[in-house]
């Protein structure tokens, strides 16, 4: 009965292992040419500065920063399956850009953008997300990518929590009695922050270097990167990287704004986390 | 594009079970002179979104010691190019796009299919030698980090 069953079960089984397959071969490479590889193609693409296979195109040929090619192209570097794009905004946008009078172009060394960085980090035992934010700094041969802000949640969690920390200052004749209150102060180790002056504002990315040197905190992997593109005047736009099927896939916008001065202020602080 | 194609040659040999071990070792170590010196391979997959670091020595002893009884790997007639950027250094860096397609089929039959995308870091340095008194400036190409992830189909 026992071998019955197990030849049964070779018979059923067998076949099928033979024809399993895990995975899936990419056979069209035409959506590997339709893919916007490398934020540097998403750059060639956005101005028309290549053709449709990823060939530069130089100065002085006819298709270079064509405006009418862009019309065409600057659609397809959208991100198609997103919900949160306004078709209205984008086709503003793509006509302001494409102006034949007044064209914009993007630069990679124009400043105005910079990368949000998302790395997976090992804080005091446990696994946490920080994000990291990064610029391109022109230096006097070349340019590099250097860190300009962190924002790392337990840290924001543990400034300004109290707003109604009114009654917390240093009397102004504390110098008299050689600042003996500043032992209350110390005390209330969680509230040390309203004892500083005016305006302060801690400065993550220092803690992340003390913590990082002190090996209480470590840097496990990158998780994910995004760009916030401020070059367009009147204009934010995000770049996003997908890996998904079809042609619409890589880099990608996500998000379109329309901003003025004080809009572009506000969505900065967001986006550096301000006031989390 | 000629170190990215011995790459891609020395990739080949290195995976496929038909190259003898001592061979393999001997192909591992031209194809890691290729790299600058602390290069990482960054490998990310479709199901996880941890990216493991491998230095490329490691990388290519772990491809040579992969458990399929057949290997075939190629690359897709399609690679992208970056811009040169200068550094501060003075050398020059710029990224290489390629496609990879990858089959393994085990002894028991079962077969594991994937195409990888790698972007390659590669750095361009002017160099100076000196051939019969004379002193001749040639462009040094060595290779760098290489990000590695698999795409969707």
């Amino acid at each position: 009965m026992n071998r019955l069953f197990i030849l049964i079960i070779f018979l059923v089984t067998g076949p099928f292992l033979r024809a399993q397959v895990i995975g899936d071969l990419l056979q069209d490479e035409s959506v590997l040419y339709a893919e916007t590889k490398q934020v540097n193609q998403f750059f060639h693409r956005f101005n028309s500065e290549e053709d449709g296979k990823g060939k530069k195109i130089y100065e002085g040929n006819p298709a270079y920063r064509d405006n009418h090619l862009r019309k065409q192209t600057l659609p397809l570097i959208f991100d198609k399956e997103s919900t949160t794009l306004s078709k209205s905004i984008e086709n503003k946008f793509i006509k302001e850009v494409t102006n034949k009078n007044t064209p914009k172009y993007l630069e990679f060394h124009g400043g105005d953008w910079f990368a949000e960085v998302v790395i997976d980090v090992t804080f005091d035992g446990n696994i946490k997300e920080a994000h990291l934010f990064l610029k391109l700094q022109e230096e006097e041969v070349g340019s590099k990518w250097v860190i300009t802000r962190v924002y790392f949640e337990p840290f924001a969690r543990l400034f300004f929590k109290d707003p109604s920390a009114v009654d917390k200052f240093l009397h102004p004749m504390s110098h008299e009695l050689d600042f003996m209150n500043l032992a209350k102060v110390f005390r209330e180790e969680g509230q040390v922050e309203y004892y500083a002056y005016d305006n302060f504002s801690p400065d993550f990315l220092s803690i992340f270097i003390y913590e990082m040197k002190i090996e209480r905190l470590k840097f496990n992997g990158v998780k994910k990167v995004n760009f916030h593109f401020f070059q367009v005047d009147g204009y934010y736009f995000k770049l996003e990287e997908f890996n998904r099927a079809g042609f619409n896939n890589g880099w990608l916008i996500t998000q379109l704004k329309e901003i003025d001065q004080e809009s572009k202020n506000r969505l900065i602080g967001t986006i550096y986390y301000e006031g989390n | 594009m000629e170190k990215i194609r011995d790459l891609e040659k020395y990739i080949s040999i290195i995976g496929s079970k038909e190259t003898p071990a001592s061979e393999a070792q001997r192909v591992i170590e031209r194809a890691t002179e290729l790299f600058m010196d602390d290069s990482e391979m960054g490998v990310s997959s479709l199901g996880s979104d941890k990216i493991k670091y491998y230095k490329v020595r490691e990388y290519f002893q772990r491809l040579m010691a992969l458990n399929y009884d057949k290997v075939s790997i190629s690359w897709f007639n399609i690679q992208y190019i970056s811009d040169l950027e200068l550094m501060p250094d003075g050398r020059w860096v710029g990224v290489i796009t390629i496609y990879q397609r990858f089959e393994g089929t085990t002894k028991e039959g079962l077969k594991y299919k994937d195409t990888t995308k790698k972007d390659i870091t590669v750095y361009v340095e002017r160099k100076q030698t000196q051939i019969g008194g004379r002193t001749i400036g040639f462009w040094d190409v060595l290779l760098g980090d290489i990000r590695v992830a698999e795409t969707k189909k």
